[in-house]
């Protein structure tokens, strides 16, 4: 019992890692395809599955995850279509999702703590979380090991990329598949909401000068590891909650990057 | 020896709109550089979606060596407008010309170096794309065209947003490729003495107005009166 009383941080912070690894990376393909406005609209639609799921007694992540991708194929559906309001659409979509998973909560009689699924509760996650993590972060290691080079060719000339005969429109969903696995498995750590500041940050410091599509990834994860740890050790030191305090780290690397440059 | 022959295209974006092309009849021979040049809106990328293999047409045909160019798209490369690219990936300019290879296969550094060298850009290898100048750019984006086996290059403006000097240079290097046996269809906004650099011109409004040598084509559009304020860009 004592061991376990002694060890109790090494799920989370092994969540940590593994978020502050994963994020930065898919957001430094996110950002290079142009995608962020789509993984707001992901991360949005997020909630009313998980609340559906709870109700059906199904895991929470299953829920989250298909209603994400639903999500995701709104999205793709919407930038496809190149209406040139899409983006008010896509944030009409977005506040809709989120009102109503906000609803759902007591219509369907179902306790979810909300301020965790927001903002995230590290220091409470379990061996679920860190496994969901792990399945994330696989997806997204499998995805960028067999589709490197289509994936920079989309993100580079994505009509070139129709005409070499790369299944632009397949590959584009499987990166919104990957992206509501990643921001449901960082649900945990920093909340559906603050996973945005994960996904972005980092990646805006790692994508400085870089020469390659993988050296920008590389970089926003070690900036992204940095601030995610920063951010766990300064809770625990502090008693404070890690998910906003990694967001509040993240604004302040802006300001370094702002230096920087 | 590879000869494009489209005959009679027409294409319209969809079953109820008017179409952006018709009766368009265009032949690209080995060894030479053409020219298409026609207003905005005249149907000039649209065209060359259609050479490429990348749109149908609703009626016509387009033949490669007397077979239809379906079954021999990888003779034709296009390389697109500069608005079409993201400048700002991270990548360098190896890093673009290698994506050039058809289904992304395993590229030599002598073939990318003959590409780069064909374009006078190899001492700028290793530079991050964003860092080129435009003129720079637009080689690189050729050499990346240069990558795929194709004999026939459509280049959709190539020359746009360049300074005459850089434009200059560029169309010494398409010269070049044309007299190494390849054929060249570009398109142009430039309707002005640099014409004369082309062996023949089509002029293209939506119809094949004109085409033939620059100087008969020249001779024609002077001819259609209406037409001359749209071309009279150079």
């Amino acid at each position: 019992m004592s061991l376990i009383n002694t060890i109790w941080w090494i799920i989370p912070l092994l969540i940590t890692i593994f978020t502050g690894i994963l994020c930065p990376a898919m957001g430094t393909v996110l950002i290079t395809h142009k995608r962020l406005l789509q993984v707001n609209l992901i991360s949005h639609c997020v909630l009313p599955g998980l609340a559906l799921a709870m109700a059906l007694g199904v895991d929470p992540s299953i829920g989250g995850v298909t209603s994400g991708l639903l999500g995701a194929l709104a999205a793709e559906s919407l930038a496809n279509k190149k209406n040139e309001n899409y983006e008010a659409v896509m944030n009409t979509i977005l506040a809709g999702s989120i009102g109503l998973g906000v609803l759902l909560i007591p219509l369907l009689g179902i306790r979810i703590d909300l301020e965790a699924v927001l903002f995230g509760d590290l220091l409470t996650a379990n061996i679920g979380d860190l496994l969901r993590t792990i399945f994330a972060l696989s997806t997204f290691i499998f995805l960028i090991i067999f589709t490197y080079n289509k994936i920079v060719h989309i993100g580079l000339d994505p009509e070139g990329a129709v005409a070499n005969g790369i299944k632009v429109d397949f590959l584009n969903l499987a990166l919104g598949f990957t992206t509501a696995l990643v921001i449901v498995s960082s649900m945990s750590a920093v909340g559906v909401i603050l996973v945005i500041a994960l996904l972005s940050t980092p990646t805006l410091l790692g994508l400085q000068k870089a020469p390659a599509l993988w050296i920008a990834m590389a970089r926003s994860s070690s900036f992204g590891l940095v601030i995610s740890l920063l951010g766990f050790f300064l809770a625990i030191i502090l008693n404070l909650s890690p998910g906003p305090l990694i967001s509040v780290l993240c604004i302040a690397s802006l300001v370094f990057l702002k230096n920087v440059k | 020896m590879t000869s494009l022959i489209a005959e009679n295209l027409t294409y319209s974006y969809s079953k109820h709109s008017n179409p952006v092309l018709e009766e368009v009849s265009v032949a690209l021979t080995p060894g030479t550089l053409t020219a298409l040049v026609g207003p905005n809106g005249a149907g000039k990328s649209t065209l060359l979606n259609l050479l490429q293999g990348h749109s149908k047409p609703d009626k016509g045909k387009i033949t490669i060596n007397g077979k239809p160019l379906f079954n021999n798209r990888t003779q034709v490369s296009l390389m697109p407008q500069r608005g079409k690219l993201n400048w700002n990936f991270p990548i360098t300019v190896e890093g673009l010309v290698s994506l050039g290879r058809v289904n992304h296969s395993k590229l030599s550094c002598c073939e990318l170096e003959a590409a780069l060298q064909r374009v006078g850009i190899s001492h700028l290898a290793k530079r991050r794309l964003d860092s080129l100048s435009g003129g720079q750019q637009q080689r690189a984006l050729l050499a990346k065209t240069l990558m795929s086996p194709a004999k026939i290059l459509l280049l959709d403006e190539p020359c746009s947003a360049l300074d005459p000097p850089a434009r200059e240079g560029f169309l010494l290097i398409i010269r070049q490729l044309a007299d190494a046996g390849l054929s060249l269809f570009i398109s142009s906004h430039d309707w002005g003495s640099s014409l004369n650099s082309y062996d023949k011109v089509v002029a293209l409004d939506k119809t094949v107005l004109a085409n033939g040598s620059p100087q008969e084509v020249q001779t024609k559009l002077d001819s259609i009166d209406c037409m001359r304020g749209s071309y009279c860009c150079g």
